[in-house]
């Protein structure tokens, strides 16, 4: 019996003849050591107070019985991006082959249509001053490390995690590790019921972690000291 | 606590809130100059004096708008025709905008020149034109399918409303003592509030039966400083109230419908603040 998939004119999975880079994180093997987040940090000179990939982790359960749970994060490349919708010079596209969401940042207005755009906030505004680079003032997030994969690399995320939770390939090709864990294994993805179709799936998430938390409305004081600490570092 | 998070910016601050205010009265108060063509019975007195509030308006909306970017000096990529991207609300917005101006400019001097034809005609252009710029502001939010009190097919609707209302309400302000004007004009502010309420009370319902981001949402806008100034500034003092003010009979003495006017002006600045607020206050925490 053939398979008929549903495929708007963006989507790049599985159609034939193209690439569909995809990650896979699987959170069993995640040990929050955050070398990942420093990794990216390196790669693209990421300024203080912005991130392309973070690691948020919640601590569940009663002493002594306490698990930390965590839950990688990055732009999620989806299949039908509302990013590239949204925005009205074209500064972000995606690539047919590939299906890397990407940036013109010399096109970018910075009107932060695409931030407000993303159900997944992986995108930010790269403050006014950098160390090594001028790109500055516009939005800027996760690109898959494009730069890396056209060279047959991985992303430096990929690279550098220890637990060997990250892992990148080619979702069209059915040999790659990433087409064989989406197949063997249950995954999840972010909101899916917002439809963009995203191309980081989770193995193991929970889904507490994945939805809005109700507890978000009950802020404590010490969430609010967090956050102007956190945000000391936002006009570096 | 036991958390590591991220807490990320929002995307549109409060320039926007303010831009969404003026340029939703700069339309409706050219609506108005140019329907004293065509009314001149009621609407005459209003002609030159809302047309220049309008102009002033788009001004200074223009330069609130440009002056949020991150690359001011980029606004030109928004009309550049190799950039335009059709898909998205903000580049038929910046071209409503322009066109919007360059038709002002043009009425103005046809109405200058006492030129009745071309004005009537350049009046219903820029009124068709104006109409969208209410338009194109509601669309922008509801566009996001994942906010909330945003995504809704309410929002422009709702913007179109807060415009007229709010116009009316600066032309009420503008008017010296005409007694037709302010009555057409008293009128005007009781259906468009009505309906801004009718409008505010199922967004309220709607965010509020909704998942779990929607239920969040209407407990930051119904609670604490947003819920005051949605709650109380914007539906209670800038809706009801001067509805409640405008159907006395103090409503329908000058005096009466200034201190409604300004009410209005006050709780219209605070709906569109918190709507714009309210729908991203969630994202910062996510």
């Amino acid at each position: 019996m053939t398979q008929e998939l549903l495929m708007s004119s963006t989507e790049t999975r599985g159609k034939p003849g193209v690439r569909r880079y995809a990650m896979v994180i699987d959170v069993r093997r995640c040990i929050g050591c955050m070398a990942c987040q420093v990794a990216c940090k390196a790669e693209y000179d990421v300024p203080l107070g912005v991130f392309r990939t973070w690691v948020p982790y919640r601590v569940t359960g009663k002493y002594p019985t306490v698990k930390k749970q965590f839950l990688p994060r990055l732009c999620n490349h989806c299949d039908d991006p509302p990013c590239v919708r949204a925005c009205p010079v074209g500064a972000t596209y995606k690539l047919e082959d590939g299906g890397f969401v990407l940036q013109h940042y010399d096109r970018c207005i910075g009107c932060k249509a695409c931030m407000a755009s993303c159900p997944y906030n992986a995108r930010f505004m790269l403050p006014e001053h950098r160390t090594y680079t001028d790109i500055t003032k516009v939005v800027d997030k996760c690109t898959f490390c494009y730069h890396r994969v056209i060279q047959g690399l991985v992303p430096a995320c990929v690279q550098t995690c220890v637990g060997r939770s990250r892992i990148f390939g080619d979702l069209n090709d059915p040999n790659s590790e990433v087409s064989q864990l989406v197949a063997k294994h249950a995954t999840q993805v972010l909101r899916p019921e917002q439809g963009t179709k995203p191309h980081v799936f989770y193995i193991g998430a929970d889904r507490n972690l994945t939805d809005y938390g109700r507890a978000v409305y009950k802020r404590d004081e010490q969430a609010d000291i967090e956050r102007a600490v956190f945000n000391r570092n936002k006009h570096i | 606590m036991n958390e590591y998070t991220v807490f990320h910016t929002m995307a549109w601050p409060s320039a926007y809130a303010i831009y969404f205010f003026v340029i939703g009265i700069a339309s409706a108060l050219f609506f108005f100059s140019a329907l004293s063509w065509f009314r001149e019975d009621y609407y005459r007195p209003l002609r030159e004096k809302a047309f220049y509030a309008s102009f002033v308006l788009l001004a200074v909306g223009g330069l609130l708008l440009i002056g949020d970017l991150s690359q001011p000096g980029r606004f030109l990529n928004t009309i550049n025709p190799a950039y335009m991207n059709f898909r998205s609300p903000l580049a038929w917005g910046a071209l409503n905008l322009m066109s919007f101006g360059l038709v002002s400019v043009l009425y103005f001097f046809m109405m200058r020149k006492g030129d009745a034809v071309n004005s009537k005609r350049l009046a219903v252009i820029g009124s068709l034109l104006a109409l969208g710029l209410p338009i194109y502001t509601g669309f922008d939010l509801t566009v996001h399918q994942h906010r909330p009190v945003w995504s809704t097919p309410l929002m422009p609707v709702l913007f179109v409303g807060l415009s007229l209302l709010s116009g009316a309400a600066v032309a009420t302000l503008l008017n010296q003592g005409d007694e037709k004007l302010a009555s057409a004009l008293r009128r005007l502010m009781l259906w468009s509030a009505g309906a801004v309420g009718a409008m505010l009370i199922s967004l309220l319902g709607t965010t509020a039966y909704g998942g779990v981001g929607a239920e969040l949402t209407f407990m930051f806008l119904t609670t604490g400083t947003l819920g005051m100034i949605f709650i109380g500034v914007g539906i209670i003092a800038g809706t009801a109230l001067p509805i409640a003010l405008l159907l006395a009979p103090f409503g329908r003495q000058q005096v009466g419908m200034m201190a409604a006017s300004v009410l209005i002006l006050v709780g219209g600045m605070a709906l569109r603040y918190s709507i714009l607020y309210g729908g991203q206050i969630l994202q910062t925490y996510y």
